[in-house]
């Protein structure tokens, strides 16, 4: 407490103070609460079988001996699901899709490994597993696909052959211009397909449900670890057949989202069927060999990008078709749906088409992640800038500044009517450059140096869409949520303000950040300002916490609620002091005159009068709550750029690197350490899947082949190079005290800047890289290729 | 993630516990660090019918001894004891500078070496270092003690001359090399390796070297020795073309493996640059990895 105090004397304003988090004294103290963590008594125990092929046909299931089992309360099939349960519903359709309904169970056919085909719930989880082995399932193999291009090949299996007549779940074209014509009469035209890889959000707590079902209050209490506690109770009362009333989802702390956690999962509804059935609470954690073939994947997708230019460098046209894998079936998000916003990124570009082809595969579903689609697409640009540059004998840096939208040029509407809010791009360009000694790198050349790596410099600039443009944008997509954000703040007699979200804590600092704005906008002391999040029985309805939206939607409805408490909270006191509002101010745990400070009232006491109804004025109505809902007029771009100084083994491929910077501008910041956690932890999730993370497919079997932690190669801290941050601070006038969204920025640069990079470091070897992550065998086979006078394009 | 059921057994003295692998008829396994077995059974991937805890037999298997020329390495000691032990240091370097490449600070904390050779993983550090320092396996069955070279010991992935109802007691070092070497790739720090190298010799005085000895990792299903490259480079004084070739004949007795770490192709690539490299660091530096 006494830090908190210390920070506000040193800070006269709360927006923009590293105050501690409110969320860390239980974190650190281990006194978190995690769905695990609940175990309600008589709680019995789920486990879940699998479909252990890519796409087969459920011929039988054998479940009788594991029913009579000791201590195995009921097992569910497919066909019992579909009886008693509807679809579980997509949040974020893929526009122009076909419907492609799915059950918690499978019934028929699987589509991929990990699908759930039966659950069982016993005394003990060990029981549960069991009895899942005990249970005999006859599987006819079927022909799969894994490949998104191959699924789109004519002689490709079709998976939902009953909805679609072909993998090609939708087209989406986007633009505006001829960039055709430009492409015809460029002087220079580059262009590739570029591969990303498909990766785990892997957050450390896996998926965890615990449900319980009162029959007599007819109310289901489902605990889940979620971004989304208000969209899972309205998908969990659909797929039940309740009614919205009838369901309580509880959110306590969560340990990572990253978009992974966004909406019902199969397993999630299991287990709230089986309490609602056998009337007592039931429990389901997952453990990593499930969550790494049943939790979305991410990322994986084609891009063929192309850029056209004049001989002076200018950018005339691009160009992106690009194909994102869906895997077997929907999730609630859906693959990524961003790279068609920012695919131009920060440049003047006129004449640009862009068109997103949604396949699907006998993969696990992919979902929503950190970037959501931007990280991807930036990898494609930015790398044939650089490609760019070399063809016209240019400098990469020179040449991104020529095109790059200025700050007068701002705000700016793209090809695909995204607009560009604010900013000075140019700026953290030439922030990076300065920072990493741009000019004496390049005075002292590529190498090899003596201990014979050759060194590289790699640059990537982005422009990245945060929060949503409005509720009619997403109407026009279908969405199923709003653009908004709601907050309910309750006086309390203790002279403290109770402030309740939706949107569940996972990480992102909303506890602070929303405190902050409240003490802020009141006067109240940050430390008498309780954050209460992820309840629905207690919070009011919202959207939730994705898209880098929560602090873009959810500044502007702690602002107007606590404009709003403080308004009356004034009004009761100006009565009692009987002087006029406007002369008063809340200081910390008092109302007081702003000219006389000693004709003070106690905060407790405005209170408790307002909740009493007591010794409140005739004209005022007693109590003292808030709700306000606040609807942002736009989405915000951030934006930045990145830096990267590699040192490459020519003779390995191996690659260290020695340096990486970023200046990024997320507007106004409310809590500079916050924000500087975020970045350095998307940036460690970008790091990740530009270096070492990707999930793999055994071609005949289909079937993934580093589905532990043993074999997926998340980076640890001490595989992360040294991270040097430079911040920028441009309010966006789009938002609430200019705020720009935050939390998934990192995840963009580092696979561009570090490819980059490596291209620049062996130039005079030709060598190109066109596929993340970046392996050192990718850059040894890149090399070699080049080396043999091919293309450069790595396998 | 839960085990199958299984019986578990606290045995008093090495006796009883192999009384028990005895009676389970080799369907049971030791408990020793748990750091390989205790994953595999929440996979699933194994299923004993007992799990001998032998963690209380601290008085019996927990020491290291140093005896005349002889180092021994109980089957209790865990990674970080033999990391911390004096006698390692000064004794065994090579497996000091191994055993900092063995998981995080908690495996190691937890992790026994013998716990590590009976494991047989084709990357596991210590059973390379055993190998390559010709070390000799302790072992103890229904029919007494047995003393198995460590040269012949891994006789597959995750397989070795192991009887089922025989438990490793200790792991025995004789004289080693002057010099040695290490080095490791993983994907990531701490991973299991794509390659892994121990290099070990002594240096005469007229600049040749004897008792060569080349270990390899992750580049066949067990750790295997570079005979042809450690013959080549056996009495000889090691100018660049002796490297050279030594590096390249260490490929006569690779046969690498493709997986989500490297193909076969790369890892046959990598062997000769690192080994060659690993060797030149034993010529210019006079002190163990």
């Amino acid at each position: 407490m006494s830090s908190v105090e210390v920070a506000e004397q040193q800070a006269p304003s709360l927006i923009g103070s590293s105050v501690p988090r409110k969320e860390d004294d239980r974190l650190l103290q281990g006194d978190g609460r995690f769905t695990d963590d609940v175990e309600p008594a008589r709680s019995l125990h789920m486990a879940v079988g699998r479909c252990p092929f890519p796409h087969a046909r459920i011929e039988s299931i054998e479940a009788a001996e594991a029913a009579a089992m000791p201590g195995v309360h009921q097992v569910l099939t497919g066909v019992e699901v579909e009886a008693r349960t509807e679809p579980i519903s997509v949040l974020r359709p893929v526009p122009g899709a076909a419907d492609l309904p799915f059950y918690a169970l499978a019934s028929e056919v699987c589509v991929f490994e990990g699908q759930p085909v039966v659950s069982v719930v016993a005394e003990s989880r060990q029981l549960a597993e069991d009895a899942v082995e005990a249970i005999w399932i006859d599987y006819e193999p079927l022909a799969h696909v894994s490949d998104p291009i191959a699924a789109l090949a004519p002689e490709a299996p079709v998976l939902h052959p009953e909805r679609m007549d072909s993998n090609l779940l939708a087209s989406n074209p986007q633009g505006r211009g001829e960039p055709e014509k430009r492409l015809a009469e460029a002087v220079v035209v580059v262009e590739d397909s570029f591969r990303i890889g498909r990766v785990s959000p892997l957050p450390m707590e896996p998926r965890a449900v615990v449900a319980e079902w009162r029959p007599g209050a007819r109310e289901l209490i489902a605990h889940v670890s979620t971004q989304v506690p208000h969209l899972v109770r309205m998908q969990l009362a659909e797929s039940l057949r309740l009614g919205e009333s009838e369901v309580r989802v509880v959110t306590g702390d969560v340990g990572g989202g990253f978009g992974l956690k966004l909406g019902l999962y199969p397993e999630d509804l299991l287990a709230c069927l089986h309490a609602i059935e056998l009337r007592r609470p039931v429990k389901w954690t997952e453990d990593r060999v499930e969550h790494f073939r049943a939790s979305t994947h991410a990322r994986e997708a084609v891009h063929d990008f192309r850029i056209a230019a004049d001989a002076e460098g200018r950018f005339l046209a691009m160009t992106d078709t690009y194909v994102t894998d869906l895997g077997g079936q929907n999730s609630p998000f859906g693959s990524a749906q961003l790279s068609s916003i920012v695919f131009t990124g920060p440049y003047r570009v006129e004449d640009a088409t862009v068109e997103r082809r949604v396949a699907v595969t006998n993969k696990t579903p992919i979902g929503a992640y950190r970037g959501y689609g931007q990280p991807e697409v930036n990898f494609a640009r930015e790398l044939l800038v650089d490609r760019l540059a070399r063809r016209l004998g240019r400098d990469p840096l020179e040449l991104r500044l020529q095109n790059m939208l200025s700050e007068e040029e701002l705000p700016w509407k793209n090809a695909v009517g995204a607009l560009y809010d604010s900013g000075d791009y140019g700026r953290c360009l030439r922030m990076v450059a300065e920072r990493i000694d741009y000019g004496g790198l390049r005075a002292a050349g590529r190498g090899p140096r003596p201990d014979g790596r050759y060194v590289g410099v790699g640059f990537t600039s982005f422009v990245e869409r945060t929060g949503y443009a409005s509720a009619r944008f997403l109407a026009n997509r279908g969405s199923r949520f709003g653009a908004h954000e709601s907050v309910t703040l309750r006086a309390n007699r203790s002279g403290g303000i109770d402030l309740y979200t939706g949107v569940s804590t996972f990480g992102q600092s909303n506890e602070t950040a929303f405190a902050q704005i409240c003490a802020e906008v009141h006067g109240i002391d940050y430390a008498a300002v309780r954050v209460h999040a992820g309840d629905t029985g207690a919070t009011p309805l919202n959207t939730g916490a994705f898209a880098s939206r929560t602090l873009i939607a959810g500044s502007g409805a702690v602002r107007e609620a606590a404009a709003a408490l403080r308004a009356k909270t004034l009004r009761i006191a100006a009565a009692r002091l009987e002087l006029e509002p406007d002369a008063l101010e809340i200081a910390g745990d008092v109302v007081r005159c702003r000219e006389q400070p000693q004709r003070a009232i106690g905060l407790a006491e405005i209170h408790v009068a307002a909740i009493t109804g007591q010794g409140i004025p005739g004209d005022e109505e007693p109590g003292l709550e808030v709700t306000a809902h606040f609807e942002p007029s736009a989405a915000a771009f951030a934006y930045g750029s990145a830096a990267a100084v590699v040192a490459v083994d020519a003779e390995t491929g191996e690659f260290e690197i020695e340096r990486f910077v970023m200046a990024h501008d997320s507007g106004r910041i409310v809590n500079p350490r916050a924000v500087e956690g975020q970045v350095r932890g998307a940036l460690a999730q970008g790091f990740g899947a530009a270096l070492s993370e990707e999930l793999r497919y055994e071609e005949d079997s289909g079937q993934l082949l580093n589905g532990t932690m043993l074999d997926y190669f998340v980076p640890t801290a001490s595989d992360l190079p040294p991270i040097e941050l430079l911040h920028t601070e441009v309010p966006s006038p789009v938002t609430p005290f200019g705020v720009r969204g935050v939390g998934e920025t990192g995840t963009i640069p580092p696979g561009a800047s570090i490819a980059n990079a490596v291209c620049d470091a062996l130039a005079e070897f030709g060598v190109e890289i066109s596929s993340l992550p970046i392996t050192p065998e990718r850059v040894w086979r890149a090399l070699r290729e080049a080396s043999n006078g091919g293309e450069g394009l790595e396998g | 993630m839960k085990p199958a059921p299984f019986e578990y057994v606290r045995p008093s003295s090495v006796a009883e516990a192999v009384a028990t692998l005895e009676a389970h008829g080799g369907m049971a396994r030791v408990l020793a660090g748990g750091q390989s077995l205790v994953p595999m059974l929440g996979m699933r991937l194994m299923r004993p019918s007992a799990v001998v805890d032998i963690n209380g037999l601290d008085a019996e298997l927990g020491q290291i001894e140093a005896r005349g020329a002889e180092t021994t390495i109980g089957a209790l000691v865990r990674y970080s004891e033999a990391e911390a032990s004096p006698v390692i240091a000064e004794r065994l370097p090579l497996l000091r500078t191994a055993i900092r490449y063995i998981g995080d600070r908690q495996v190691r904390n937890r992790g026994t070496l013998c716990g590590a050779v009976a494991q047989s993983d084709p990357t596991g550090e210590v059973a390379l270092v055993a190998l390559t320092l010709g070390a000799t396996v302790v072992a103890q069955g229904p029919g007494g003690v047995r003393e198995l070279a460590a040269d012949g010991f891994f006789v597959g992935s995750y397989a070795n001359a192991l009887a089922p109802e025989e438990m490793i007691t200790g792991l025995r070092f004789g004289v080693v090399p002057a010099r040695g070497a290490f080095f490791e790739r993983g994907r990531k720090h701490n991973d299991f390796a794509l390659l892994s190298l121990a290099v070990a010799a002594t240096p005469e005085p007229d600049g040749s070297w004897r008792d060569v000895r080349v270990g390899m990792g992750g580049i066949n299903d067990t750790p295997v020795l570079a005979r042809a490259a450690a013959a080549r480079l056996e009495g000889q004084r090691w100018d660049e073309a002796a490297l050279a070739e030594a590096a390249q004949l260490a490929l006569e007795d690779a046969d690498p493996p493709e997986d989500v770490r490297a193909s076969a192709e790369y890892r046959a690539h990598l062997l000769p640059i690192h080994l060659r490299r690993l060797l030149l660091s034993l010529v210019e530096e006079p002190r163990h990895g």
